[in-house]
């Protein structure tokens, strides 16, 4: 279970984010799946998407075994140690969508550039996760709610979708602003 | 109480997208808040109270402890 209190003091003004490499090509791409239908296959998807058409170099994959829990200090370690950049998702529920937007502050607190996608309906918990967190503001990205049905064609359509949004939050010369 | 209504109406459109549902009670100085399952619901996919209390201290402009907040899995 998530501890909202058990991150930094409310207190930032602004999301402290992780220093953002100019470009992708090369990087090795972490991705954070969470339990939910069709969270695997996203990250996947844009997993493939990066390396085809940004020149990402590997990924390493790691699936969270709980929706409701932020992931592990040790899993979290050693994706910092072996990514550049992360893709955290997908917050297709409340409680996800919070342990995602949790997960995003963490890997950025550890100095990796974190995108995390959620669908639209769970800005609230989102939102109010990165208040508790001491980032109130923290951007992430959004797709339609919801994605569990999806067949593999829609997903990818998503993952298409949401990908140059993901790229300017990994990537930006200049670090994504909070909303 | 001085709700503001499109942040409770996210709230619940948060809320029913995982099949849940939200009841208000005024009592005095305090807001009971009473979370319904419906059959869909999962109840991993519920946030943790910390988090439920924050959004609705803002949507219901009451401090957090005057919110009685009461989930499924409190009544069994």
């Amino acid at each position: 279970m998530v501890d909202p209190t058990a991150g930094p003091a409310a207190t930032a003004a602004v999301p402290r984010l992780a220093t953002r490499p100019a470009r992708l090509d090369g990087l090795v791409v972490g991705l954070v799946a969470n339990p939910k239908k069709n969270a695997e296959p996203f990250l996947d998807a844009v997993g493939e998407l990066l390396a085809a058409e940004h020149g990402t170099a590997d990924v390493v994959r790691t699936r969270k075994t709980s929706i409701t829990d932020p992931i592990a200090p040790a899993v979290l370690d050693e994706l910092a140690q072996r990514c550049d950049v992360v893709l955290i998702g997908v917050g297709d529920c409340g409680s996800c969508s919070a342990a995602a937007v949790a997960d995003g502050i963490a890997f950025e607190a550890a100095g990796v550039p974190a995108a995390v996608i959620c669908t639209d309906a769970f800005r609230v918990s989102a939102d109010a996760m990165a208040r508790l967190q001491g980032s109130p503001g923290y951007t992430y990205v959004t797709t339609a709610h919801p994605l569990a049905p999806l067949d593999a064609d829609g997903v990818r359509d998503r993952a298409r979708l949401a990908l140059p949004e993901l790229v300017g939050m990994l990537s930006s010369a200049v670090p994504a602003v909070a909303r | 109480m001085s709700i503001d209504e499109n942040a409770l109406a996210g709230l619940r459109s948060t809320l029913e997208a995982d099949d849940y549902r939200m009841a208000l009670a005024e009592t005095g100085d305090r807001v009971e808040v009473t979370i319904t399952a419906g059959p869909a619901a999962c109840e991993d996919c519920l946030v943790p109270k910390p988090i439920m209390r924050n959004i609705l201290h803002a949507a219901l402009g009451v401090p957090e402890d005057a919110i009685v907040l009461k989930y499924p899995a409190d009544a069994s």
